[in-house]
């Protein structure tokens, strides 16, 4: 027995990986294990004044090149911090790997913890880990792909809820005629147009996509002054809006989507409380031109209630001027009240989508006769008027329908 | 004359025998490159002001400055002694010049000296080297352009002498009946090998950007605009035709995605800062070009992929990730 633990002390000397396992701890006697205590405590004393020493070493060459480089080149700085916490680096583990030993589990923890530390900081040295790092948080909330308008789903996801919010609980959309809506095929949703802002378009999105069994989206055009407008172009891009532009809504339907006008376009939204639910002209008749060019039915919608959430009273044209918008627009709450003028009022909306109208019988040479598409742009006026007017005449109130 | 007889009974093929102007530039030199392997092409001249940096075999190569007065007739003379068929004029430059009277001089009075000089020797067909550049970035534009929208690129300097040869060869065109006049635009071309502005732009450690506009980019791999010219000179098909990859990225996430840290600029201070650094020569482009950092110009590839059966390989952010993946090769030295 004595024998045997004589030559496990002799093989203990050899290094490290010689220590005695749990069993043979146990069977070792009090003087055996005394001096094993002492060789460890000689071997981590020795170990942390390596650790001091490098760390002492490190911090001097640190506040050394900071020294020198005041004035000098940031890239040599740069270069000799590295190499500094990569010799402590070095260093540290090759003592971390000589004291892989049962006792030295706590210091070890110590020695990993220091190493992390060595590492996290040498990477704060580096330009490439805060460019990484940033890049990253650019990428934050967006996704990766935008589909061919530059929508991009995660974002029009977030912004659903508010939609969602206005849609069921603000506004109470009822929405009558859903059916006629097609379920495939392009489809060119043509609409009266309100409100000072353009919420009615996201109404109509909004309710193909809640209740249509498809949950089909709607593109919806945007005017030029939105959509190049600073932030907010890019972000109506991003929610699936297009700019305004005929060629655009032909492509939109030649690919078999649903696109929604506003023939009216920026007269409509700048229509006076007094002028609620009175068609404006109805632009050019493009928008019969590009259904009699794509042969995509034609579906026209009246929204009622959407043109008293912004009663305006009056349009500051110089100002608007001034400002490079179309028109300002003066209600009872803006701008006096700022921002906050800019809510819109919770009237009651009542959506209708009328069956839709086949264009597909006539011919090329018709596109070319601008009497016919005069008197088909309107046709399609008059019955959004009648729409809206029977409506109107449904209406008790404006806030409860 | 005699060389020209020796290649032509050397070579096996039925091809088409072809001038080429610009054949140092990018385009031009990999097109030599293949012409020079490929056995059916029986007699390339190119012509450029530098001789390509590699051996040429099959090819005749004539120093000749477009932007001499004379050039019209030393081309002419050029094209009756190599009796070719295919003119292909890529002598239009790559990325802004500075000197813009010589710029001028080059891509508009050298158009005309080519047109001039192929209209004397009655050549088959002539393809032009043009950009989707030249439709311009404009408000006005829809979110993607044909090849017959009005070419509204001219407020650049950079670009008007672009639309100018572009004219020249369309007014060629129509005067020519008989003759197949190509035009290739291609977009934003980007890759491993090819060096541009753009990819001077997207090289930037810190990427200016518009502040506010985030406009949606298209971009086309080198390999697949390459492609796209030797298929019109293979084959023909009149008309201009929009080369790009297909798919779009938003400028921001273009830059997200490859771990470049855009900074955006209000636009004045944008303009002010290209207009100094193209002044000094640090910008990539003058402030006339700024609006492709702030409008679409998204062309349309459909014609070119259902008439002239051009397929691009890589989408645009396919192409995006091999320009990069190259870059970040470059970086660390493993890479030219």
């Amino acid at each position: 027995m004595a024998t045997e633990s004589g030559t496990r002390k002799r093989k203990r000397a050899l290094g490290p990986e010689a220590l005695p396992s749990d069993g043979e701890l146990a069977e070792m006697d009090a003087a055996d294990i005394a001096s094993l205590r002492s060789d460890i405590d000689r071997r981590l004393s020795a170990m942390e004044a390596r650790v001091e020493d490098g760390m002492g070493s490190l911090e001097k060459r640190v506040s050394e090149s900071l020294r020198q480089t005041r004035g000098g080149d940031s890239e040599a700085v740069r270069e000799e911090i590295t190499r500094a916490l990569e010799d402590f680096e070095k260093r540290a583990l090759k003592d971390l790997r000589e004291s892989r030993s049962r006792g030295d589990k706590q210091r070890a923890g110590l020695m990993e913890r220091v190493v992390e530390v060595a590492g996290g900081l040498s990477e704060l040295a580096s330009p490439d880990a805060w460019k990484a790092t940033w890049s990253r948080f650019s990428l934050r909330g967006k996704s990766e792909t935008v589909d061919d308008y530059g929508m991009d789903p995660i974002i029009a996801q977030r912004f659903k809820p508010i939609f969602d919010f206005l849609y069921y609980d603000y506004w109470r959309v009822e929405v009558r005629g859903i059916k006629n809506v097609p379920t495939d095929g392009s489809g060119l949703l043509v609409s009266n147009h309100s409100g000072a802002l353009p919420w009615d378009g996201s109404m109509i999105k909004i309710a193909v996509m809640n209740e249509q069994p498809r949950a089909r989206e709607v593109r919806f055009l945007v005017e030029d002054f939105a959509y190049h407008f600073p932030f907010l172009g890019s972000l109506m891009m991003r929610i699936g809006g297009v700019r305004a532009d005929p060629i655009n809504a032909i492509r939109l339907l030649r690919h078999g989507e649903l696109v929604c006008v506003f023939p009216e376009g920026v007269k409509g939204l700048g229509k006076l409380y007094k002028q609620r639910y009175r068609l404006q002209r109805f632009g050019r008749g493009g928008f019969v031109r590009i259904c009699l060019d794509t042969k995509a039915p034609m579906i026209p919608v009246s929204i009622v209630g959407a043109e008293e959430i912004h009663p305006m009273i009056a349009r500051g044209s110089w100002v608007a001027d001034a400002l490079g918008v179309p028109y300002l627009p003066i209600t009872p709450t803006f701008p006096w009240l700022g921002l906050l003028g800019l809510i819109p009022l919770p009237s009651k909306w009542t959506i209708t989508f009328a069956e839709p109208i086949d264009f597909s019988k006539y011919s090329e040479s018709e596109r070319k006769n601008r009497i016919l598409v005069n008197k088909l742009s309107q046709q399609v006026r008059g019955q959004i008027q009648g729409m809206i007017l029977e409506q109107l005449k449904e209406r008790r109130s404006v806030w409860f329908g | 004359m005699a060389k020209k007889k020796k290649n032509g009974a050397e070579a096996s093929g039925t091809g088409p025998s072809i001038v080429l102007t610009g054949a140092a530039s990018f385009i031009g030199s990999n097109l030599l490159k293949s012409f020079e392997e490929d056995k059916s092409i029986k007699h390339v001249v190119a012509v450029d002001v530098f001789k390509p940096p590699f051996p040429l075999k099959k090819t005749k190569f004539y120093k000749l400055d477009l932007t001499q007065p004379t050039t019209d007739a030393d081309l002419a003379q050029i094209l009756k002694d190599e009796q070719c068929d295919t003119f292909v004029h890529l002598a239009l430059l790559t990325n802004p010049s500075r000197s813009s009277s010589y710029a001028h001089e080059l891509e508009a009075v050298g158009t005309m000296y080519v047109i001039s000089a192929c209209e004397e020797a009655r050549v088959r067909k002539l393809v032009l080297g043009s950009s989707t550049l030249v439709y311009g970035a404009t408000p006005r534009n829809p979110n993607y352009l044909t090849e017959d929208m009005p070419l509204n690129g001219a407020r650049a300097r950079f670009i008007r002498d672009k639309v100018a040869a572009e004219k020249e060869f369309s007014d060629f065109a129509k005067r020519n009946p008989q003759t197949v006049v190509s035009i290739l635009r291609p977009g934003m071309v980007l890759g491993p090998t090819v060096r541009n502005f753009w990819t001077k732009y997207f090289s930037r450690p810190v990427v200016p950007t518009m502040l506010g506009y985030d406009p949606l980019i298209q971009c086309v791999h080198e390999t697949d605009v390459l492609d796209a010219y030797a298929k019109v000179i293979r084959e023909d098909h009149p008309g201009a035709w929009n080369i790009v990859g297909k798919g779009v990225m938003p400028l921001s996430t273009s830059l997200g995605l490859h771990g470049k840290v855009s900074l955006p600029l209000p636009g004045p201070l944008l303009r002010a800062a290209f207009k100094a650094g193209w002044i000094a020569g640090v910008a990539e482009m003058p402030d006339s070009m700024l609006d492709y950092l702030r409008f679409l110009w998204v062309a349309d590839g459909e014609k070119a992929e259902k008439k002239m059966g051009f397929v691009p390989k890589y989408t645009t952010r396919e192409t995006l990730q091999s320009f990069m993946g190259m870059q970040r090769l470059r970086a660390i030295h493993l890479a030219e």
